[in-house]
């Protein structure tokens, strides 16, 4: 099997490690740093639970393979924030029950940063168009929505909203 | 759904990646952005033995403004075009056809050159290209050639591109005086492939009338489809409603087929709804332009 | 108004967030602490094909594969049988691994375990299926034709199951009708399709003889007992745990082969074996639902009043009867429901479920009952429209009030409460309903635009018994659910229980409960959901169920908690009667006096076996199991209401407004019960604008991903305004109504009403309403002439 070694920035933390060159970036995430945060939903990149900050842009990560990201700076929703604290965004979904079963939103949630950090303060339709390739069959969107919107009010003019990783997650040796 | 083995091959310049391709030939797949690819790999419907990542290589990054055109590299991702205040602003039908692919994530990776290569009949930069007459540059082991967005795509997700070929880049007109342009397109939700789209680029003299026009409709013909007629008819007649009406009547020649999303009639009916809403707009944005 | 008693009626936030929120929740996928072997399906790419010899020996032989199993290792596992005990019903038996044949496209015919997935799907490239194709069926009407292939020989003339009732005096109503509707409603078959896939992980400890089957499963108890009888283990040598699941809506309410398999290959190879579900393999084979037809036909008098119904409903079944409901499932479902808030006496119904070679339908969020509305309700606009009447005033004319409650209707369906009326004309309010009558009046009838109103009321079965499943046979459902509560030494509790959650917050609102009931806060309450082997058994999560009878459990666990508490409490207090003390902030108090220990102090009493404790109780501890089968009848009731605005140039609806007034008696968290409409609704919306799962004439799916497959996104999905009427149950424990699906069963019907009510106003209508889902863009353009009516799908 082809294999290569990779190194690379995940949540702030710089790793070496030996991949099979075919092995996605979200399994490899998943299996081989255990950060289980970035959920596999479709494996074909249509419904966004995947989503990680690739040099702070947000992608899919079922569509990059792990080899790709050599070099690259990795941000899962594992370093949103730091140990035990939340970050405005998850404490937004929290106070407006903008989660439900909870899958779909460790990538609803770096989509929104991403979102934030361009737009501090984004309206419903901004929000909704940003976030369509994002999906969620519980919430119906009306609250992550709101989430949003909420954090955006609040950090509207002040730049509360950070990209960069916070915290490691528990990275496996 | 997981990709079957392959070899990864990453060249660092677009010579080592010329002679890789020519070492492989057929067996081998580019990889750029991977937003269609991945998915037929994962899908084992794409089982290359190698795969080429061409995303390291820096000739296929660029995008300047020169010669009173837009260059874009390959490799420029769909989002840069709305993002990069050169290409937004000079080409603004490009910005406003990308804003309609897909969604942000996939924006922010899938490549232009890659959605060209892929040549989906239904994706919209293939269409968008052709309404602006961009001229692609290819470089393979003979050296460089320069084609014409209008005769590279030959057949339903074909295009004229040998084995040992890279698309390299291209370059557009950029809006001057004049200057109009609508991206249009018909789908059952954002971000899903068009049942049918609409490009407009075109220009208005300063009577009014139609200098330049270039018209392209996605999702209704094995490939993006040029409306040569209409253009034809366009050309040096007054831009207003009549006419526009009237350039409807020549919009003919094109083959949809009906899908689970849309019936052939219903994208035809779209074509034609979507062709006149995108000419409209197109002229009165030209008019303010003027 | 919500009702609040302690923290019962309040929007506590959800204790299970957190986790969630920083990717630390614990799904199926997550479980790699036993280093699990991966598992791959070799699936039929026939709809049906006889199977002549399965080759596997180039997949055995690739490096990293440890087995390959086909339908012959599996001989000695027990076909799974869904027992329904009705008349009309066909049992045919369903072995994990296809033997002789396929049955529809994506059914297993081989099993690959390897050390990784990518390894495992590498193998399913070697290996070599002969089939001989047979016939495929792939529509209820052909399944039915004279003469037509069959699914299973065991199952004559495709019929899964056929029950014909008469209510009342039908005939006779028709026989003296003023007026006579009939009208035809069709619902695409759609999928589930939860944001997590389903998966199963299994591990056999022969030491002890236990097999320990994780599984995306929303009914443990049940998949418990299934596996002991199919494997021929004690119960007591199982354990099932279902752990944080990405949403469920009934898909993960079924047992499926792969569920057999996985513990059978763990007890085989004596390895931990794990299979996660692709997103293909859940839309090809997670249960389908709803592909079903209402033939109806309604005796009515001049003034719009309906006096009798006659329905012929058919569901397509696909090619087996999904465990543990069941084909009669919809079926029933639908026909039994249909008469929803309205009065009618005379009724009859003869509904079949066929037989075809598609993946098997099942339960998804609803059952029957968005698509028998989606019926009920476009016949009452029909006949509003023919008689010139408004289509909020054709139902006030059926609709029963509140004056006539309680109410047993012609079927035997008893309402003890609702607020049918009240509800209506709450929405109506909400909406501004006759403002926005005037508004669409306004707009010519030549327009480009129109906008129409649709309206969907209906009641929702919820909470369903014991009883309740014995009356629709359904053998393997118990009815009842359960809860062990401990409340320690230190006065914290802990709740154990089979009930999972798929997203419903139940860490929370059984925490709320307890709470209340024994005067301490949610945050002393720890909820431990969906494990057999730490829970008392009992049914799951699904159907508007577990609030009631998880919750009613939790009530009743609670008060002999409390009871306990209070006797142990008045042995330190001066030897007080239960009667003269109270419990509440931590404290048992002596009524009207100053005398109270805290409840820290009085727990630690219960578990001293040589002190108090045992003097006044003869078992120490403070440890209970109480058992909940709710009362037969617990139904809910709500509104929707629609708002769209329909662009007659490219087809395509926008929502201009949407109302839910919900009526579920007591709320136990009004947070989380909006929340759960508007995924609902969002499911509703989906089901009536863009979902469908379409075959071939061959029986291929031509919607395997969800790039094909249209669920909502965020654009597609409005706003919503909730509004709350509270009509407590009587019978439930703490006075509630069970609600989960209920979103998911008004949008349709509003949705496609308010498309057809909008179509109405244009001067091109064709005069035919929409009645089938999903209403694409094209089929409003049909109803206005601008696509032509041979459109190719014959609507």
């Amino acid at each position: 099997m082809s294999t290569r070694t990779i190194t690379l920035t995940v949540n702030d933390q710089t790793l070496t490690r030996e991949v099979p060159v075919r092995k996605t970036l979200a399994d490899f995430l998943r299996e081989d740093l255990g950060l289980t945060g970035t959920h596999v939903g479709c494996e074909l990149g249509q419904c966004g639970a995947c989503t990680v900050l690739l040099n702070g842009d947000p992608v899919k990560s079922c569509l990059l393979f792990a080899v790709q990201a050599e070099g690259s700076q990795i941000v899962t929703v594992e370093g949103l924030a730091g140990k035990d604290a939340l970050h405005p965004l998850q404490q937004a979904f929290h106070d407006h029950h903008a989660l439900q079963c909870g899958f779909c939103t460790p990538g609803m949630l770096l989509a929104a940063v991403d979102l934030l950090s361009r737009n501090p303060a984004p309206k419903a339709d901004e929000i909704r168009r940003h976030l369509s390739g994002n999906l969620c069959r519980c919430t119906g969107y009306v609250n992550i929505v709101k989430a949003i919107e909420a954090v955006g009010a609040g950090a509207a003019g002040t730049d509360t909203v950070s990209t960069g990783a916070v915290g490691a997650g528990n990275i496996q040796k | 759904m997981k990709s079957a083995p392959f070899e990864y091959l990453v060249p660092a310049s677009l010579a080592e990646a010329l002679e890789t391709l020519a070492g492989h030939q057929d067996e081998t797949k580019v990889l750029a952005g991977g937003q269609s690819l991945v998915p037929l790999l994962k899908l084992r419907l794409a089982r290359p033995r190698y795969l080429l990542d061409i995303n390291r290589v820096p000739e296929l990054s660029y995008l300047e403004l020169k010669d009173g055109r837009l260059h874009l590299g390959a490799l420029t991702r769909h989002s840069a075009l709305g993002r990069e205040p050169s290409a937004r602003g000079s080409c603004p039908l490009l910005a406003e056809a990308a804003a309609r692919i897909g969604h942000t994530a996939i924006r922010n990776r899938g490549t232009v050159g890659g959605s060209l290569c892929h040549a989906d009949p239904a994706a919209e930069l293939p269409a968008a290209m052709i309404a602006l007459g961009a001229e692609l540059k290819i470089d393979g082991p003979g050296g460089t050639r320069l084609v014409p967005a209008a005769g590279f795509f030959q057949g339903f997700m074909t295009v004229d591109l040998q084995p040992d070929e890279i698309l390299a880049g291209l370059s557009v007109p950029v809006a001057g005086p004049g200057t109009g342009w609508s991206y249009l397109e018909v789908s059952r939700r954002h971000g899903d492939f068009a049942i049918a789209g609409v490009a407009v680029w075109l220009s208005l003299d300063d009577k009014g009338l139609f200098r330049q026009v270039g018209i392209a409709l996605a999702g209704v013909d094995d490939r993006p489809w040029k409306a040569r007629a209409c253009e034809d008819f366009l050309v040096g007649k007054e831009a207003k409603e009549e006419v526009i009406a009237a350039a409807r009547e020549q919009l003919a020649g094109f083959d949809p087929t009906g899908d689970i999303h849309a019936s052939r009639e219903y994208r035809e009916l779209m074509a034609g709804e979507l062709f006149v809403q995108a000419l409209r707009q197109a002229v009165e944005r030209a008019a303010n332009n003027l | 108004m919500t009702q609040v008693t302690g923290y019962i009626g309040r929007s506590v936030k959800r204790k299970e967030d957190a986790r969630l929120l920083r990717g630390e929740g614990r799904y199926l996928d997550d479980l790699n602490h036993l280093k699990p072997k991966q598992v791959a399906f070799w699936r039929s790419p026939y709809a049906h094909a006889r199977i002549k010899a399965v080759r596997t020996a180039e997949a055995r032989e690739l490096p990293g594969v440890i087995a390959v199993f086909t339908g012959e290792d599996f001989a000695p596992v027990k076909p799974l049988v869904t027992e329904i005990q009705l008349e009309g019903y066909v049992a045919k038996p369903q072995d994990p691994v296809a033997r002789d044949k396929a049955s529809h496209a994506g059914e297993i015919v081989a099993v690959v375990v390897a050390e990784d997935r990518y390894i495992a799907e590498d193998a399913l490239e070697l290996i070599e299926v002969d089939f001989e194709p047979l016939p495929a069926v792939v529509d209820v009407d052909a399944a039915l034709a004279e003469g037509s292939s069959l699914v299973h020989t065991e199952v004559p003339g495709n019929i899964y199951y056929r029950g014909r009732r008469v209510f009342g005096e039908v005939e006779a109503a028709f026989a003296k009708a003023e007026l006579v509707f009939r009208e035809t409603f069709r619902t695409s078959r759609i999928a589930g399709t939860p944001l997590e896939a389903r998966g199963c992980l299994a591990e056999y400890d022969p030491y002890q003889d236990v097999l320990t089957v994780w599984s995306s499963t929303q009914i443990p108890s049940i998949l418990h007992l299934k596996l002991a009888e199919i494997f021929g283990m004690h119960e007591n040598g199982i354990r099932i745990i279902a752990p944080d699941m990405g949403g469920g809506f009934g898909i993960k309410a079924q047992i499926y082969p792969e569920e057999i398999i996985i513990p059978f290959l763990a007890r085989a190879l004596r390895l931990p074996v794990k299979w996660v579900q692709d997103r293909r393999e859940d839309l090809l084979t997670g249960v389908h639902a709803r592909d079903h037809r209402y033939e109806l036909e309604a005796a009515v008098t001049r003034e719009g009043v309906l006096t009798a119904l006659r329905l012929r409903m058919l569901t397509d079944a696909g090619a087996f009867s999904s465990f543990p409901f069941g084909c009669t499932l919809e079926a029933t479902g639908g026909a039994r429901m249909i008469l929803g808030p309205y009065k009618i006496r005379n009724y009859e119904y003869d509904t079949i479920a066929v037989a075809t070679n598609k993946a098997p339908a099942g339960a998804y969020r609803g059952v029957a009952q968005p698509s028998c509305f989606f019926a009920i309700e476009g016949l009452m606009d029909i006949i509003a429209g023919k008689l010139g009447l408004d289509p909020a005033e054709i139902r006030r004319r059926n609709m029963l009030s509140s004056a006539e409650l309680p109410y047993t209707n012609p079927i035997g369906i008893h309402f003890d409460s609702g607020s049918y009326g009240e509800s209506l004309e709450k929405a109506l309010q909400s909406a501004r309903y006759a403002e926005v009558r005037g508004e669409q009046s306004r707009i010519p009838a030549d327009a480009g635009r129109q906008i129409g109103i649709g309206l969907a009321c209906y009641t929702e079965i919820s909470g369903i018994s014991s009883k309740g499943y014995q009356s629709r046979g359904v053998a393997d459902v118990p009815g009842y659910d359960s809860v062990r509560m401990r409340m320690d030494p230190s006065g914290t509790v802990a709740i154990y229980t089979t009930l999972t959650s798929q997203g419903q917050g139940h860490w929370t609102t059984f925490a709320q409960i307890a709470a209340t009931e024994l005067g301490i806060e949610p945050d002393q309450v720890r909820v431990v959901d969906g494990d057999t082997g730490l829970a008392p058994l009992g049914t799951g999560t699904f159907a508007s169920r577990a609030s009631i009878t998880g919750g009613g459990a939790v009530f009743r666990a609670a008060r002999e908690i409390k009871r306990i508490l209070l006797r142990v409490a008045g042995g330190m207090l001066d030897d007080l009667p239960p009667e003269e003390l109270e419990l509440g902030e931590g404290f048992v108090r002596a009524r009207g006096r100053k005398l109270k220990v805290t409840l820290r102090e009085a727990a630690r009493k219960a578990y001293e076996i040589r002190s108090g404790g045992s003097e006044t109780r003869e078992i120490p501890g403070l440890e209970v199991i109480a058992y909940y089968d709710p009362p037969p009848s617990n139904w809910s009731n709500a509104v929707h209401l629609a708002v769209v605005e329909l662009n007659l140039v490219t087809g395509f609806p926008r929502f201009l407004d949407y109302v839910v007034v919900s009526d579920c008696g007591n709320l136990i968290n009004p947070m989380i019960v909006d929340g759960q409409i508007q995924g609902g609704a969002a499911q509703g919306i989906g089901e009536a604008l863009l979902e469908a799962l379409e075959y071939d004439p061959g029986g291929q799916l031509l919607t395997a991903s969800w790039g094909d497959y249209l669920i909502p996104t965020a654009l597609d999905v409005p706003e919503m305004k909730i509004e709350h009427i509270t009509t407590p149950c009587p019978s439930t424990e703490g006075g509630v109504k069970g609600m989960g699906e209920g979103g998911a069963i008004g949008a349709l019907p509003a949705v496609v009403n308010a498309v057809n009510d909008a179509l109405r106003r244009s001067r091109c209508w064709t005069g035919v309403p929409i009645t089938r889902a999903p209403v694409k863009p094209e089929d409003i353009l049909r109803r206005v002439g601008a696509v032509g009516a041979e459109g190719g799908d014959g609507r």
